[in-house]
């Protein structure tokens, strides 16, 4: 195995420098173009937001590609010098560069502890290398291998459970009271930005109806405008609140604007007994914390979807060794896989020299004790010396499969082919 | 399966197989993975079938309370691995197998014959033997609604605990949500109650064209499905009457299932030496 996984990340590289070695789909191309066809290298272009990295394998013959040289190829793609590029890139060889595709693929590479999303960019980055024919045997067998890894991870152990912002933890809790959202109808009071990016995941639940609600009406247009709802005017949000499954409130005012007994009053008869969950995005809060009950009504504000989101992560923390043991065992089982696969060549070769060996040396011995010997006599000799061949190959042939096991067959097939004079 | 493989097939195959299913349940929901669900299903299924298998052999009588709960313990078993299959991520098992090895528990504890399989299908039956089959299963389809109202309660009553508390969502043992609790719940009572008032009809008049004793009618078993009944319509009626809270509406739904479990319990008027 001759793989290596060069680039950077968020811990490696500041933003600005990520920014200038982006890649779009033309400069993809291009360096995939160039590995291949520069390198003679299978190559697959991994960008994300928060990372960039090349995969690239070369025949086991051929010198690796390193950190000096990938800069210098970065810095031709994009414009960058090389100087202002290789102190921030890393590297990984064979077993640790599968090793890390595993990590970044499941999420524990990822600035969120097992984000789901990663899994998409990587299967995307593969597909696009295999389809501009810059992958090869290696990469075909490894990049499957860890988006199978990376489903595994998350299925068979909590590293991607629950939602881990505060925003989409609303979901979260949403979810938890009601199943199906088409006949659900969701309440925005204010235009906080918090309570912005809450409703965009709300949103994604698709419910039948979004009300908007305001004190400056204008605003309350604009939020409607945004997310495709529709306008209540201020002095009718306890008609709304009687109305709506959901309620988002981000206001601004200084006091809670519905207090536990208006709601009492005047919204919890209206609701005949059907659940509602309360958002309260707001600082100070806009409903008062006596409404909650678990049943009926459920209230939520900030510091509770952030001590959810807060526990979610702990949670994935736990959940770390288990994901990394996993990991580990599929990399030791790639790499042995790999090797065992990489050892037939040169096993099939080195029998078949072997075989002209013998044959050359054997071949006119017989011919020249023809009519000596008996037919009994000559399948003896012919038996000893198939004996000492495979005497001779067992020592070999044993060494390669015991290392391809520790994953470090490599050398070893490169010596048996210098010493054997076999092809590469 | 030969009548004497049936005939092995014990109490234990199949209370034991279900509490392997639960411990592997639980042990889900502390350490996620894929080979405990398949492993507790598997224990599940194999409890079903055991179970399923000493029913036909032995066939007890509903009108027994041992029979009874054996039965109801196998239609709620039945309802455990469908609820397994269809709702794979949720802690379903957790809730329903405790249910299932009790009541085998319960039918163990009140098998009154040494051999409780001789029980046999009673007297009362065989003047109006299909009248009696039909009560019988009237109170069985019944019991067997009410023991799902119970079991979608206590899911509810867990549920809105969490959400009280303001718990993360999901955690250890992942639930249905509020709304879906709600929904087996309340479709549950809908299919309970007509079967247990069609039920309470056929019974009382089997009873009364019987040689009735005011006993019969004052039995513990008359008494209770009766209460059963009352509580029934004032759990209907708070429920799309009353708008009462959902939560006192599960507690009602467990009282239900408490009463259902005694009048399960009380031998049955029609049976021989029925109690008094």
């Amino acid at each position: 195995m001759n793989l290596r996984a060069i680039g950077c990340n968020v811990e490696s590289a500041a933003v600005d420098l990520r920014e200038k070695l982006a890649f779009d789909a033309s400069k993809t191309q291009r360096a995939l173009a160039e590995l291949t066809a520069r390198f003679a290298a299978e190559a697959v272009v991994l960008g994300t937001c928060n990372r960039v990295e090349i995969y690239v394998s070369r025949q086991e013959t051929v010198a690796a590609l390193h950190v000096p040289l990938m800069a210098e190829f970065l810095s031709e793609i994009h414009g960058v010098p090389a100087s202002a590029i290789a102190p921030h890139l890393y590297e990984h060889a064979d077993a640790s560069a599968a090793k890390h595709l595993f990590r970044v693929a499941s999420g524990l590479d990822s600035v969120v502890l097992g984000e789901t999303q990663i899994a998409g960019q990587v299967k995307e980055a593969f597909e696009s290398a295999q389809k501009f024919g810059a992958t090869g045997p290696l990469l075909n067998a490894l990049f499957p291998c860890a988006l199978r890894v990376s489903k595994r991870v998350r299925t068979e152990t909590g590293i991607a459970r629950g939602h881990v912002s505060v925003s989409s933890a609303a979901v979260d809790f949403v979810q938890q009271v009601f199943s199906s959202f088409a006949d659900k109808t969701v309440l925005v009071i204010g235009a906080g930005k918090m309570g912005r990016l809450t409703l965009k995941h709300l949103a994604e639940l698709k419910p039948a109806a979004v009300l908007v609600t305001n004190r400056n009406p204008e605003r309350a247009s604009a939020v409607a405008k945004e997310c495709g709802g529709r306008v209540l005017p201020w002095d009718r949000l306890d008609d709304a609140l009687a109305q709506a499954d959901i309620v988002l409130s981000t206001t601004g005012a200084p006091e809670p604007i519905v207090s536990a007994r208006r709601y009492a009053e005047k919204v919890r008869p209206r609701r005949g007994g059907r659940p509602q969950v309360i958002f309260d995005m707001a600082v100070p809060r806009d409903f008062d914390p006596d409404i909650h009950d678990g049943d009926a009504v459920s209230v939520f504000n900030v510091d509770d979807l952030g001590r959810v989101a807060e526990a979610r992560m702990a949670e994935r923390r736990k959940h770390l060794p288990a994901a990394e043991s996993l990991i580990e065992s599929e990399v030791a089982k790639f790499v042995g896989d790999w090797n065992r696969r990489a050892n037939g060549p040169v096993i099939g070769q080195l029998t078949s020299e072997v075989d002209k060996l013998r044959d050359g040396i054997m071949v006119p011995l017989l011919a020249k004790l023809n009519g000596k010997l008996s037919d009994a006599e000559k399948a003896q000799i012919e038996q000893a010396f198939r004996l000492f061949q495979n005497k001779l190959l067992h020592g070999p042939i044993a060494a390669l499969h015991e290392s391809s096991q520790e994953g470090q067959s490599g050398g070893l097939r490169e010596a048996l082919r210098k010493l054997f004079g076999l092809q590469g | 399966m030969s009548a004497s493989v049936l005939q092995n097939v014990t109490h234990s195959c199949f209370a034991l197989s279900y509490l392997c299913a639960l411990l592997l349940e639980l042990g889900r929901t502390f350490w996620p993975g894929k080979g405990w669900r398949v492993a507790g299903l598997a224990f599940g299924a194999a409890g079903l079938v055991a179970h399923s298998a000493f029913i036909l052999f032995h066939q007890p009588t509903p009108a027994a309370p041992y029979g009874s709960l054996l039965l109801l313990a196998w239609v709620l078993a039945l309802f455990y691995l469908y609820g397994t299959v269809h709702h794979a991520k949720q802690a379903w098992a957790v809730f329903v197998l405790p249910v299932v090895i009790g009541l085998v528990g319960l039918s163990l504890a009140l098998a009154t014959a040494p051999n409780a399989s001789e029980f046999t299908v009673p007297e009362w039956a065989a003047g109006d033997r299909f009248w009696g089959i039909v009560h019988g299963l009237l109170i069985l389809g019944a019991s067997v609604g009410i023991s799902v109202s119970f079991l979608a309660s206590l899911m509810y009553l867990f549920q809105a605990r969490r959400l009280r508390k303001k718990l993360a969502p999901g955690g250890a043992v992942p639930m249905l949500s509020l709304e879906r609790i709600e929904t087996m719940n309340r479709r549950a009572l809908n299919v309970a109650f007509p079967l247990l008032t069609a039920g309470l009809i056929v019974g009382t008049l089997l009873l009364s064209q019987g040689h009735v004793t005011g006993d019969n009618w004052l039995s513990l078993k008359v008494l209770t499905t009766a209460a059963l009944w009352v509580v029934f319509l004032v759990l209907l009626y708070l429920r799309y009457g009353g708008h009462v809270p959902a939560r006192r509406l599960a507690l009602l739904s467990i009282a239900a299932f408490a009463i259902l479990l005694v009048a399960l319990v009380a031998a049955h008027p029609f049976a021989e030496g029925g109690a008094k």
